[in-house]
């Protein structure tokens, strides 16, 4: 199961756990890892998912709103599913479960850093080598 | 100027928006991915183009006007699309894009642009855009649909790639420009991821890359790579025009880029006409980021 911010209800973590997008599919980190739920809330039978988007740029928002909404609309009890993206709020890397955390690697924030040149030097990757030749 | 400040435009594109200039389905699906772009983040106080006045063909006047005559634009980069396989003339022709450096060669620059994959052929157009139209750069975009299927090639791929910025060196070209990030109509999202630009990086250190759109959504990548190699750099086309609609996402954005990578690695562009370039130079100048970030 994933593991999600508590405010997620269970019926959401039922619906959403394996829902992913498609950047972070073959990571296996779902929507809910990714902390792409902001709220999910049941009024009678009326299911109101809000989501955060980790950019603007999102190219698969659509599809992605799409599923949601309708594997929200498949659970037992569910009549009716909303689901809106909310941009009064930026999501920032503090929404990802520790499991999407080890598995991405994102910089972070700069308010976070004291000493930029030190966090670099204690962090950084490898360099590709130059290769003038094609591989044989 | 806009009050003190210099303004170079990286990009802006002649487009060619007209349906029948489109290769059936895909190429209206680019067409209208763009159309969506100006839609959604043209401010709401701005001029917002019906989708008719949006999607036709756009004149060198137009570009000209929109530009130097209704924003406090400087300089301007006119730069070609070469897709050749979505669009009978590439969405954005060289030929057009030439024409509208010409107009103002101390102002505006021409960059050319080319498809690697037709080979010799490719090479002897950048013959051509450099020696016989003053071509100061190349664009290029790494996914292709020819015969209607995805064509994807890599800018660390020794055999397709690297012969290309090897003739961008022989013709005295030092810049290379790479849409990463976006991917516009069906476009297969890997192949507008920016891992393949540690080898072009690499192994050719006196090019300089602009990755375009600053790689979004791949962000923290494209920061650790600008970090990591001094001939990589990013252009805010397109993202900057969060501006308005998304402030805190794009003070998010530059506050990480101005940190990891600085000032010096960050390049402008308005992607006119997708956007009018005076609202977001405006908003820009008057931005500031947040305190808490």
């Amino acid at each position: 199961m994933a593991d999600v911010p508590s405010e997620v209800p269970v019926w959401a973590v039922d619906a959403l756990g394996d829902v992913y997008d498609p950047c972070c599919r073959e990571k296996g980190i779902s929507v809910l890892d990714m902390g792409l739920v902001r709220s999910a809330r049941l009024d009678g039978g009326r299911a109101r998912i809000e989501l955060l988007l980790t950019t603007g740029w999102c190219p698969f928002a659509s599809a992605l709103l799409t599923e949601i909404r309708d594997r929200v609309a498949a659970q037992p009890g569910v009549t009716d599913a909303e689901v809106e993206v909310v941009w009064d709020e930026a999501w920032t890397t503090g929404r990802l479960s520790p499991k999407a955390a080890s598995a991405l690697r994102f910089l972070p924030s700069p308010a976070e850093i004291g000493d930029r040149d030190a966090y670099l030097d204690a962090h950084r990757p490898r360099t590709v080598q130059a290769r003038k030749e094609p591989p044989p | 100027m806009i009050d003190d400040a210099f303004v170079f435009d990286g990009v802006a594109h002649v487009f060619n928006f007209e349906k029948k200039n489109a290769f059936g389905t895909p190429g209206e699906m680019f067409s209208n991915h763009l159309y969506a772009f100006h839609n959604a983040l043209t401010p709401d106080d701005k001029p917002k183009l019906p989708p008719e006045e949006f999607l036709r063909e756009w004149t060198v006047p137009d570009i000209h006007r929109m530009v130097y005559e209704e924003s406090d634009t400087d300089m301007l980069v006119a730069m070609p699309l070469p897709l050749t396989d979505l669009y009978h003339d590439g969405l954005s022709p060289w030929e057009r894009c030439a024409d509208l450096a010409a107009r103002d060669p101390d102002r505006t620059i021409f960059w050319g642009s080319v498809n690697p994959l037709e080979g010799r052929r490719a090479l002897n157009l950048m013959e051509r855009q450099v020696g016989e139209f003053g071509a100061r750069a190349f664009k290029f975009y790494n996914v292709r649909y020819d015969y209607g299927s995805p064509y994807p090639w890599r800018m660390d791929d020794p055999q397709v790639a690297f012969p290309i910025f090897e003739k961008a060196q022989q013709l005295g070209v030092n810049l290379i420009g790479v849409h990463k990030g976006v991917p516009l109509g069906p476009q297969p999202i890997e192949h507008t991821q920016t891992w393949d630009m540690d080898g072009a990086a690499a192994n050719f250190p006196d090019l300089n890359f602009v990755i375009f759109h600053v790689g979004l959504p791949f962000l923290d990548e494209t920061c650790w790579q600008l970090i990591r190699y001094p001939n990589l750099y990013a252009s805010l086309a397109a993202t900057i025009n969060f501006v308005v609609r998304a402030p805190r996402m794009f003070a998010e954005i530059l506050g990480k880029l101005l940190f990891w990578c600085g000032e010096d690695k960050i390049v402008y562009g308005s992607e006119a006409p997708i956007f009018h370039p005076q609202w977001a130079l405006r908003a820009f100048m008057d931005f500031q980021i947040p305190q808490d970030l």
